[in-house]
């Protein structure tokens, strides 16, 4: 008996409690978002090599599945956490940690911002953006081949400051990384087991308000690292990126964005281990400096539509000679914001290696949608 | 030391006489926040009467308003959904936010949330400052924050800011006159955002031109709306400038209703510079559209 009162005691303080729980709560849990993208995609390049050039059989895959949480840790600080599944093997896919950061937004001398863990580097413009906010549907190929397909996300601590330049938005940012992206992207992999390679980055950029329709946004960005693990060979990209928007009414804009990335790096081998050797046949170490771009506008032209085109033009990281350069041109279609949205997008890629050349179309009509809560647009 | 003593009497002379900078983020705001605060404030506000204020991109040129500001006027109850970003992205740690939706008596809070009702407010409808009878919540309000800042000026901004109010009940005497002979009305409104105005003036709104808030005007919601109008001899459908009237000129043209592009914010058309001004234009024009 008395046992029971005192269970009974418990179940009214907890029933009495629960509002308050519940509050507490709802007021601490996590926005969350989950974040689809499936393709369906036919090109006219698997059998080239036999001679015969026909669109394949059209596609229909899973691309990525991102699941994010954000919240405020407390008033200083907020983390981000991004899962990514990804594709094309919606069923046996695992479940990956594509970001996973806190960032100190206040508290720290000099109103700096301080941000640790795994994510996408400030380097560039487009490295920043996930890609179901990209207008269009495939990666731009400067980026797939000077930062991979995941582009610049890596472990590492990075401290942000804005520049005393008036007015105007300026910001200072420095990263210190683990360094292993780059093995993963346009390095020799890592398999060495050695000390940590490291690498930095580097951006800072402005903001230039034109007018009350039209913005500007220049970014210069410096990235180092080690890409030969085995010979310690040092590279160094730098990179510029433009954006501006014209935005004269809530149902049109105008998007102009364009990077250029410049590569070098001394090295011995290349990414297959090939030896770099001179006319004699000995073992030579080669500078090489290539450079890729891209450029796209995207026109929302009604409340639900947008059409953009865009032009890549790249080298390889470790040769000059393996140049790719593509035309797309997207139409996108958002029937209620960023919560559904269909991408249709053709692609003609053209690429280059001495001796041969090859081109390929590409016609993918992408569907994603997104659940979670409203964020504003940034910039 | 003396020298020393001196520069610190000349540096607190200065603070004391500095104006406090408020960013507002819609143009009322700024409005009332200059008509309180007079010399004493520097306002500045981030959403132009012309735009949607639940629209707003975040925009690094924002930031740097917040950056040197020491107050952050906003009307809360999730309007300003980007707000958080632009707060956070200043780097402001002694910025006050000062939210003047705590005190409003508050419409149209959810039972339930949900994607499938729109864009729905959690705390409720947020369009409260266009019943100029909350107007009154929101100078007390800013009087209080202004005061916070500069408690050297509490007297003027009070003074100010009764001299204020008294006008505008003057001027909501009127507009409440000027209205009399149309309460019980029936209008359309394109988004939920005359929910308070109507609800002050006895008007009753029938629909939303949107389906659901924040959902773009269907054919089969248009069709509704026409039967609506033609059946309820409904007289006027007030959109946004922001807005595309074309599904309320759509309604218009098979029914005898008017398109009225009436702003919420001053500042949306030429001749409203502030908030009295906003209101006088809005009466006038609705008042002319019902006779």
């Amino acid at each position: 008996m008395h046992c029971s009162v005192h269970w009974l005691c418990c179940g009214a303080i907890v029933m009495a409690c629960m509002p308050s729980v519940a509050l507490a709560q709802s007021s601490v849990n996590p926005d969350m978002s989950i974040l689809p993208r499936f393709v369906l995609k036919t090109n006219d390049g698997e059998r080239l090599a036999e001679g015969i050039r026909e669109f394949s059989r059209p596609d229909f895959a899973f691309e990525e599945l991102e699941l994010a949480a954000q919240a405020y840790l407390n008033p200083f600080a907020k983390a981000d956490v991004v899962f990514a599944i990804a594709g094309p093997d919606i069923e046996g896919s695992s479940l990956g940690l594509e970001e996973v950061y806190a960032t100190v937004l206040r508290g720290l001398p000099l109103d700096l911002n301080m941000r640790f863990g795994k994510y996408r580097a400030e380097f560039g413009k487009i490295n920043m953006t996930h890609p179901h906010a990209w207008p269009f549907v495939t990666q731009p190929l400067s980026q797939e081949r000077f930062l991979g397909e995941g582009g610049l996300n890596d472990l590492g601590v990075s401290v942000s400051l804005l520049l005393p330049t008036g007015d105007v938005y300026s910001k200072l940012t420095l990263d210190l990384l683990r360094g292993g992206s780059i093995g993963d992207a346009s390095g020799i992999p890592d398999s060495t087991g050695a000390s940590p390679l490291y690498a930095t980055s580097a951006r800072v950029m402005g903001f230039f308000p034109l007018n009350d329709e039209s913005d500007l946004e220049i970014g210069l960005s410096g990235y180092t690292g080690i890409h030969d693990p085995y010979n310690r060979e040092r590279f160094w990209y730098g990179n510029l990126d433009v954006k501006y928007k014209y935005k004269p009414d809530a149902y049109t804009s105008l998007v102009v964005q364009g990077e250029v990335l410049q590569n070098t790096r001394k090295a011995r081998q290349n990414r297959a281990l090939a030896v770099y050797r001179d006319a004699a046949g000995n073992p030579a170490g080669q500078t090489v400096r290539s450079t890729g771009l891209y450029v796209f506008a995207d026109y929302q032209f009604m409340k639900l539509y947008s059409v953009g085109v865009r032009y890549d033009w790249t080298q390889a990281p470790y040769s000059t000679d393996d140049r790719a350069q593509a035309i797309a041109v997207f139409l996108g279609y958002y029937p209620v914001e960023e919560t559904l949205g269909v991408r249709l997008h053709y692609q003609h890629t053209r690429t280059e290696i001495p001796g041969e050349s090859r081109s390929v179309n590409l016609i993918a009509l992408q569907a994603l949608f997104s659940l979670g809560p409203h964020k504003a647009h940034p910039f | 030391m003396k020298h020393l003593i001196i520069l610190l009497m000349v540096v607190v002379a200065g603070n004391a006489g500095a104006a406090v900078k408020v960013v507002t983020s819609l143009p009322d705001l700024a409005d009332l926040a200059r008509q309180i605060g007079g010399e004493k404030v520097v306002v500045e506000s981030i959403v132009r009467g012309d735009q949607n204020p639940h629209a707003i991109e975040v925009k690094p040129s924002y930031m740097m308003k917040l950056k040197s500001a020491d107050l952050f006027l906003m009307i809360g109850m999730d309007l300003e959904l980007w707000a958080p970003q632009i707060i956070d992205g200043s780097r402001n740690s002694s910025l006050e936010v000062v939210d003047l939706s705590r005190r409003i008596a508050k419409l149209e809070i959810p039972a339930s949330l949900s994607a499938s009702q729109g864009d729905v407010h959690r705390y409720g409808n947020p369009h409260y400052w266009l019943d100029p009878r909350n107007i009154r919540i929101v100078v007390e309000d800013i009087v209080a924050a202004l005061s916070r800042k500069s408690p050297a000026d509490e007297q003027l901004f009070r003074t100010n800011g009764e001299r204020y109010l008294e006008k505008l009940q003057t001027q909501i005497r009127r507009w409440e006159e000027v209205m009399k002979p149309f309460a019980g009305s029936t209008i359309i409104t394109f988004h939920k955002s005359w929910t308070y105005f109507a609800a002050w003036l006895g008007l009753t709104v029938a629909d939303q031109v949107e389906p659901k808030p924040g959902i773009a005007p269907s054919p089969s919601h248009t069709a509704k709306l026409i039967s609506l109008v033609r059946q309820s001899g409904i007289r006027v459908i007030i959109v946004e400038p922001f807005y595309d009237a074309s599904a309320a000129e759509q309604i218009a043209r098979a029914t005898q209703a008017k398109v009225l592009r009436l702003p919420t914010s001053c500042g949306g058309t030429g001749g409203a510079t502030g908030y009295m001004e906003l209101m006088d234009y809005t009466i006038a024009t609705l008042a002319g559209a019902l006779k």
